[in-house]
Formats: structure tokens, C-alpha cells, sequence
């Protein structure tokens, strides 16, 4: 009976092509588009924590208490290096990097900015977070007066490669000390502030231009395996600073949080429209066919069979407009995960506010799986209504009304 | 045709009222959604504008690209004369900027110095506005600085205190000098009060040897709307190395970033209209198919093809015209009423600092040219509609029709 109920109910789904193909084209298009904007979305948020997570905090970050609120060497932790290797032998730690940061201006023959010089270990960074990545231009290296500098900066001191900077600070003893440098390479992390005015310069001639001794650093990064080792590291380090990245960038969380309200509303909306469309049409569906459906209870075909056909039917519909939303949705993500959204005219723009002028997109499983689970139910309930008003047909009735 | 397309209307309950709802949602939702983006993306460039930057700034030629003491303005009373003449400048000034390292007892941080004339400044920016503590600048302050909130707390320091500066003068000297502090301002920019501080020309001048140099001159208009006409006006009375710009280039990657949010906010709206798009269609085209044999016997007693579309022009019309006649009123009146009192959003400021964001208020845009187009295109959306339906009816001839069952 089962498999009668089935081949009627695809036999029916089809009976009037045009309005089915219409349905099932509405149901494609906007599941497509709508797994398009949240691939894009969710793509533009989480390539911005990735990349300032590998270019700044890491999963978590240590500093000297008062550090972050005065910004202060004066503030640093002084026995960074044994830290370090404490961390190195954690289990569910993957890279540690330290760093030193100091405020300052940096200058050319031209132009001025204040800026932040920070040291930091170039092997150390590739394996923390693959810094060579974030190359714009130029080549990563730290070798005698070089430097590397974020691309804002780039363009406010009006610099590229070669171009001579100076940077101006005060040290550990108060002195204000400056240092010329060579600009060895542009990068772009999309963390506004490295990016905005970092200048990066090795670790060891920082120590040595602000007199810091050799164990001494200002933020000790953790790139982690496992998360539950950033309260490990609250408990452990209780006289330091241990921050989260959430609790350092509370704006990422807060774009994360207003992609998820955001992509759940819009979800929300466009299924809502969807469960009308598909109303309509299977609401009509069955008036069109009532009398049928009469006949076939006159000869005694049992109310739960009519049922059966009426949500296979729906289920059918919602299913082929899910398959062919699916694919051409797969295939708009896969675009944009591999080519992205290029914006390169508004790059100027794009980049003063930390993204990229490529943006690229994310494929979740998760789109698919809620999106089917949507369309199922929003098929399944549409036809809740015609099947009321099938339950209360009186088939003599029906059989005998004209069409 | 109009009286038949009502009697249609009327009788066709359910497909109406549907249509009627989406129509009425996808009015609203567009109304008020581009009246919040726009309004926001308004207010950030007001907001900027209001702090420091001129409707239209006057520049030698490469001081913005490569800069330089030699690129400063010389003579620039003689400039400042040429435009006070100008019909539609309401006030003008000029500022000298530059950049120095700025030292308390135990600390010191990088600054931008700028050299302001104090009562022209009150009536071009916000700057005297935004004093929190101290007072602002007279032109007799001598060396009284007024600093940014942030750039206080970074170099530790209070009213009356001193600070020494480090730079360069504008014949490349080194230039030094004792400051006191005299005034403490909050714009709300993060990065401006982080980063700047001011002193009366007067003083600066005299320390940087730029008396009558200046970095650019900052004009405000007596109407925005009239800034490029103004702006025309300026750079005829000017000489070949200097520029005008208005602000719509100052701030360039601003606006382009607005342009940007807009491209994306008209995307996430595109995906709802398409879908309410989509279920008017195929509500018409149900509708429609319910009504072949209709439309047959209709073309069998010879009304024409023409016709046919006016029937189906004229019920989307008055389906569309009832709800938008609804959705404008109540779409425009929240658009209006979040003007004159923006949603605020308690934090959000502080949350997005970095990004230049200096207010918890969203205001929204009322503007009848918008509301216009909004409705404009969701009567080009509803007319669009119809035509799948009307092909469908086409597609069949009048006697194959009137036998349709």
C-alpha cells in the first residue's frame, strides 16, 4: 500500500507541472541565496577572529596586571621565558610566541604617525600563526634594520618597500630613544590596530633598543588544542593578566553573536514566506482534486492513506526544491569559499575597517542539515489545513457536487 | 477592466489577501531597513565631519600625498581673504598640524599637534564643545595645550600640568617646548582623543616659525547640499598648486565603507524580496490557472490579449496600491520618529571604538525621495509578477481555453 501511496503521490505532484516547477523553483532560489549570504557572513566574521587570533591574542594571552590598561612596559612580565616553557610542556598547548609592544611615533622625512613598535620572533610567529600569510608585499624578514609594517600605516607614512622609517619611544629608563628602520614588507592581518600602526621589528633588538633583560617580555601568546586549558591558565597564572580571545576582542564576540540573531532572523523570515508559497500551492492542490479524493473514500480507501499521499506529496516537492537549492547553493558557497567576493575598488575602505578586499565565504554542514529540516517541516505543516478539510468531507456529497 | 480586475479582487479572497500581506511586508521591511542603514551610515559621516573635518579643506598640491614642510600653504591670508568673498562660505580657518612626541614626568606618547585660531575653531568643529575639564583655547592661551581624554590618561597627567613636545618646525628645525595643560576634551573618537591636542596659533606659530603657512584651511558651508557648487566656486579664485576638496574625497574610504555596508544591506534585502517576489507569482499564477476557462470565453467574445494584461495589470495595481497605501504611512512614520529619536543601543560606542564609531545612537533617514523608490520598486516587483501568468494564459488558444478544465 505503501508503495502505491508513493507512486501516486509523485504522480501527483506533477499533475500540474508549471505550478510545481514554480514552487520547487522558489524553494531553490531562496534556500541558495539564503545559504549564500550566511556562507559570506560567517565567512567574513570567522576570517577575522582566525586571522587575529594567529596575528595577535591566540586563543588566550598573558600580560602584567595594569599592562593592558596603561599600555606601559613599565608593566611587563618578568619572567616571561620560564613561562614559556611551562606553557611549551602543557599538554593541549600548540605554540606559544612572546612579544614586546611599545607606544610611539613613527616617522619618515614627511610624514608622522604615533604608531607601535612590536619585537617578536619570526619563527616563533610562523608557527604560532603562519605569519607569512599575512604578506602584502615585500619579503618576511627581520635581519639587521629591517622591519615589517602593517598596510594602514603603509599608507599613512606614505611608505612601501625600502622606505626608511624612523620610531621614536621611551625606554625602560624613561629616555626617549629612537631607531631607524627599513621597511622589508607590507602585511595585512585585518586586526585593525596591528594593522592601522604596528611596526614589527625582531624581538631581540627591541629588548636590547628598550633595555629589557632577556626574559623579559609584554604579552605571552597560546595558540591551544584544547580549549579547557585557557582556565588551566587563569588558575595557574592568577598573578598575571590571562585573557581569552573573547575577552580581549568582546567585539568579535559580539559580530559573531549578531551573525547568528541575524542569520536566524533572516532564516526565520524567508521560511516563513517559504510555508506560504507551498501553502498555496498544496492548499490548491487539494481543492482542485476534492472530488477524487471523495471518490476514493466512497470506495472505502482508508482516511490515513489519503493522509499518507497528501504529505508524501508535500514532503516530494519540498524535497526537490531542497536538492536542487542544495546544489546550486553548494556551488555558490564553493565560489565564494574558493574565489570570494572581490571588492578590490573599495579596498582603501574594506581595509581601514580590518577586512579584506577579497571576501571570501564558509561552507557549514550546519546550513544544510537546518535548512532540510526547515523545508521538511514547513512542507509537512502547509498541508495540515487541506487535510482538515479532507477529514470533514462527506464523500456522497462531494462525489455528487459538479466540478 | 478596472471595475472587473475589483469585482476579481473581491472574489478571489484568499489569493488577495495574501498578496495583500507579503505586499504590505516586503513594503515595510524595505522601507525601514534602508531608512536604518542609510541613517546610520548618515550619522558616522556627520559625526565625523562634526569633530574635525571641513566640508571642504583647501591643500598645496602633494602636502596629502607626500607632505612635507614644503608643501605647506604660504600666504595664507591672502587665500583666507579670496574666499571670505565667496558666496555660500559661512566660517573659515586655517590649522598647522604636526606631528611630535609629547612627554610627561614618566611617560610619553606621540601626538598631533595642531596650531587652531580658538574662536574661528568654535564655529567650524566641535572640538570647544567636547571640552570635559579645564577650558578651551583663547587666541592669548600662550603655551596652553588642550589635549585628548585618551592621550591625558596615557601620559598620566591633570589640568595645570606640564608636558614637554618634540618635533620638527616648518623650516625642518628641531622644535621644543613646555606646555601646560589647560583643557581636557572627549570627542568620543577613540583614535582623536588618543592622538591629538591643540594650542592657539598664535603661540604655535611662533615656535614653528609658520606664521601665515598653514597645513590646509577647513571651510564650512552654509548648506551641505551645496557643497560641490560651492566647492567649484573656491578652487576658480585659487592658485594651480593648491586644491580644494570637498569632504566627499577627504573622506573617501569612509564613505566607500559605507557604500560597501549599503551593497551588503541591499544583498540580505534583495534574499527577502525575492522570496516574497516569488510567492506573489505563484499565488497569481494560481490564481490565474483557476481561470482559463474564464479567460477563454473572455477572448472567445473578443476581448483582446491587451486586454487580458490590463485585467491582470489592474489587480496587482489595486493589491499593491492597497498595501502600500498601508505600509508607507506606518514605514514612513517610524522612519520619522527614529529620526527625531535614534534606537539607542547602550555600549555599542565603546564596543566598536576601533572602528570609529562614537555614538550608541542609530538614528534612521527620513527622506521622501527614498521612501519613493522604496515603493517604486515594489510596484516594479508586483508588476513583474504578473507576467508568468499572463505568458501562461497566452499559451493557450481562446476555444482550447474556454474548454479547459
Amino acid at each position: 500500500m505503501f508503495r502505491l501511496m508513493l507512486k501516486m503521490a509523485w504522480k501527483n505532484s506533477f499533475a500540474r507541472p508549471a505550478r510545481t516547477v514554480l514552487l520547487i523553483i522558489m524553494i531553490a532560489v531562496s534556500m541558495s541565496m539564503m545559504l549564500g549570504i550566511q556562507g559570506l557572513y560567517d565567512g567574513m566574521a570567522l576570517n577575522i577572529a582566525d586571522k587575529n587570533k594567529r596575528s595577535d591574542s591566540g586563543d588566550v594571552s598573558i600580560f602584567a596586571q595594569e599592562y593592558r590598561i596603561n599600555k606601559d612596559i613599565k608593566f611587563r612580565i618578568k619572567n616571561a621565558l620560564e613561562i614559556k616553557k611551562e606553557l611549551q610542556a602543557m599538554n593541549g598547548v600548540k605554540a606559544v610566541a612572546l612579544r614586546i609592544n611599545a607606544d610611539g611615533l613613527a616617522s619618515t622625512a614627511r610624514k608622522s604617525s604615533f604608531a607601535q613598535i612590536r619585537g617578536i620572533d619570526l619563527a616563533e610567529e610562523e608557527l604560532f600563526g603562519k605569519f607569512s600569510a599575512f604578506l602584502k608585499e615585500g619579503e618576511i624578514r627581520l635581519d639587521k634594520k629591517s622591519a615589517i609594517i602593517g598596510i594602514e600605516l603603509a599608507k599613512t607614512l606614505k611608505v612601501g618597500i625600502g622606505s626608511k622609517v624612523i620610531f621614536s619611544t621611551q625606554d625602560t629608563r624613561g629616555e626617549i630613544n629612537s631607531v631607524a628602520l627599513k621597511i622589508s614588507a607590507v602585511i595585512q592581518t585585518t586586526n585593525i590596530i596591528l594593522d592601522s600602526s604596528t611596526v614589527f621589528v625582531d624581538l631581540k633588538k627591541l629588548r636590547t633598543f628598550l633595555g629589557l633583560k632577556k626574559e623579559e617580555a609584554t604579552q605571552i601568546s597560546v595558540m591551544c588544542e584544547d580549549q579547557a586549558v585557557i582556565e588551566d591558565l587563569k588558575i595557574k597564572y592568577q598573578a598575571l593578566d590571562v585573557k581569552s580571545f573573547f575577552e580581549l576582542q568582546p567585539m568579535m564576540q559580539m559580530m559573531e553573536e549578531m551573525m547568528l540573531i541575524f542569520n536566524s532572523i533572516t532564516f526565520f523570515i524567508v521560511m516563513s514566506v517559504v510555508f506560504v508559497g507551498i501553502f498555496g500551492v498544496m492548499y490548491v492542490s487539494v481543492l482542485d482534486r476534492i472530488r477524487e479524493f471523495g471518490i476514493m473514500l466512497g470506495i472505502g480507501m482508508q482516511y490515513r492513506y489519503i493522509r499518507m499521499q497528501i504529505f508524501l506529496e508535500a514532503i516530494f516537492i519540498g524535497a526537490i526544491g531542497y536538492i536542487g537549492g542544495a546544489l546550486i547553493g553548494l556551488f555558490l558557497l564553493m565560489y565564494l569559499r574558493e574565489y570570494g567576493l572581490d571588492f578590490s575598488s573599495f579596498a582603501d575602505a574594506l581595509e581601514m575597517w580590518g577586512y579584506e578586499a577579497v571576501i571570501y565565504g564558509t561552507i557549514k554542514v550546519s546550513y544544510f542539515t537546518t535548512t532540510f529540516l526547515a523545508i521538511i517541516s514547513a512542507s509537512v505543516l502547509s498541508v495540515l489545513i487541506p487535510l482538515r478539510k479532507i477529514k470533514k468531507l462527506n464523500p456522497i456529497e462531494v462525489i455528487k457536487a459538479d466540478k | 477592466m478596472f471595475s472587473f480586475a475589483l469585482k476579481n479582487i473581491l472574489f478571489y479572497k484568499g489569493r488577495s489577501l495574501t498578496t495583500f500581506v507579503l505586499t504590505f511586508v516586503s513594503t515595510l521591511l524595505f522601507v525601514v531597513y534602508v531608512s536604518m542603514m542609510d541613517g546610520s551610515h548618515k550619522s558616522m559621516l556627520q559625526n565625523a565631519i562634526k569633530i574635525y573635518t571641513g566640508a571642504i579643506e583647501i591643500y598645496h598640491k602633494d602636502y596629502r600625498d607626500i607632505g612635507g614642510n614644503e608643501y605647506l600653504i604660504q600666504d595664507t591670508s591672502a587665500i583666507l581673504k579670496k574666499i571670505s568673498q565667496i558666496e555660500g562660505v559661512e566660517a573659515y580657518t586655517s590649522r598647522y598640524e604636526t606631528f611630535g612626541l609629547l612627554s610627561s614626568k614618566n611617560n610619553s606618547a606621540a601626538s598631533m599637534v595642531a596650531g587652531i585660531e580658538p574662536e574661528k575653531e568654535k564655529s567650524l568643529s566641535s572640538i570647544s564643545e567636547a571640552l570635559t575639564e579645564g577650558e578651551f583655547l583663547t587666541e592669548k592661551s600662550g603655551n596652553c595645550i588642550y589635549m585628548g581624554v585618551e592621550l591625558v590618561k596615557k601620559l598620566k597627567v591633570k589640568l595645570a600640568d606640564e608636558v614637554a613636545f618634540i618635533g620638527a618646525a616648518s623650516d625642518n628645525s628641531f622644535a621644543a617646548d613646555i606646555f601646560r595643560v589647560c583643557g581636557i576634551f572627549k570627542t568620543g573618537s577613540f583614535e582623536f582623543d588618543l592622538s591629538t591636542s591643540f594650542l592657539s596659533r598664535d603661540y604655535f606659530d611662533t615656535l614653528m616659525l609658520s606664521k601665515n603657512k598653514a597645513s590646509y584651511i577647513t571651510i564650512k558651508v552654509d548648506d551641505l547640499e551645496h557643497v560641490e557648487a560651492v566647492n567649484e566656486k573656491i578652487a576658480r579664485v585659487l592658485d594651480d598648486n593648491l586644491e580644494s576638496l570637498t569632504w566627499k574625497t577627504l573622506m573617501k574610504t569612509m564613505v566607500e565603507a559605507m557604500e560597501v555596508d549599503s551593497i551588503f544591506g541591499y544583498i540580505s534585502l534583495a534574499l527577502f524580496l525575492v522570496v516574497i517576489f516569488f510567492v506573489i507569482m505563484i499565488y497569481g499564477f494560481i490564481n490565474v490557472s483557476s481561470r482559463i476557462k474564464e479567460f477563454g470565453v473572455l477572448r472567445c467574445v473578443g476581448i483582446s490579449n491587451s486586454n487580458i494584461f490590463s485585467l491582470l495589470f489592474y489587480e496587482i495595481f489595486i493589491l499593491s496600491t492597497l498595501a502600500i497605501a498601508v505600509a508607507a504611512p506606518i514605514g514612513g512614520y517610524i522612519c520619522y520618529y527614529y529620526s527625531i529619536n535614534p534606537i539607542v543601543i547602550e555600549g555599542i560606542a565603546e564596543m566598536y571604538k576601533d572602528y570609529g564609531i562614537i555614538s550608541d545612537e542609530i538614528p534612521f533617514d527620513f527622506s521622501v525621495f527614498t521612501l519613493a523608490w522604496n515603493i517604486l520598486l515594489i510596484y516594479v516587483l508586483n508588476f513583474l509578477s504578473i507576467l508568468y501568468p499572463y505568458f501562461y494564459i497566452n499559451s493557450f488558444r481562446p476555444i482550447e481555453a474556454s474548454r479547459h478544465v
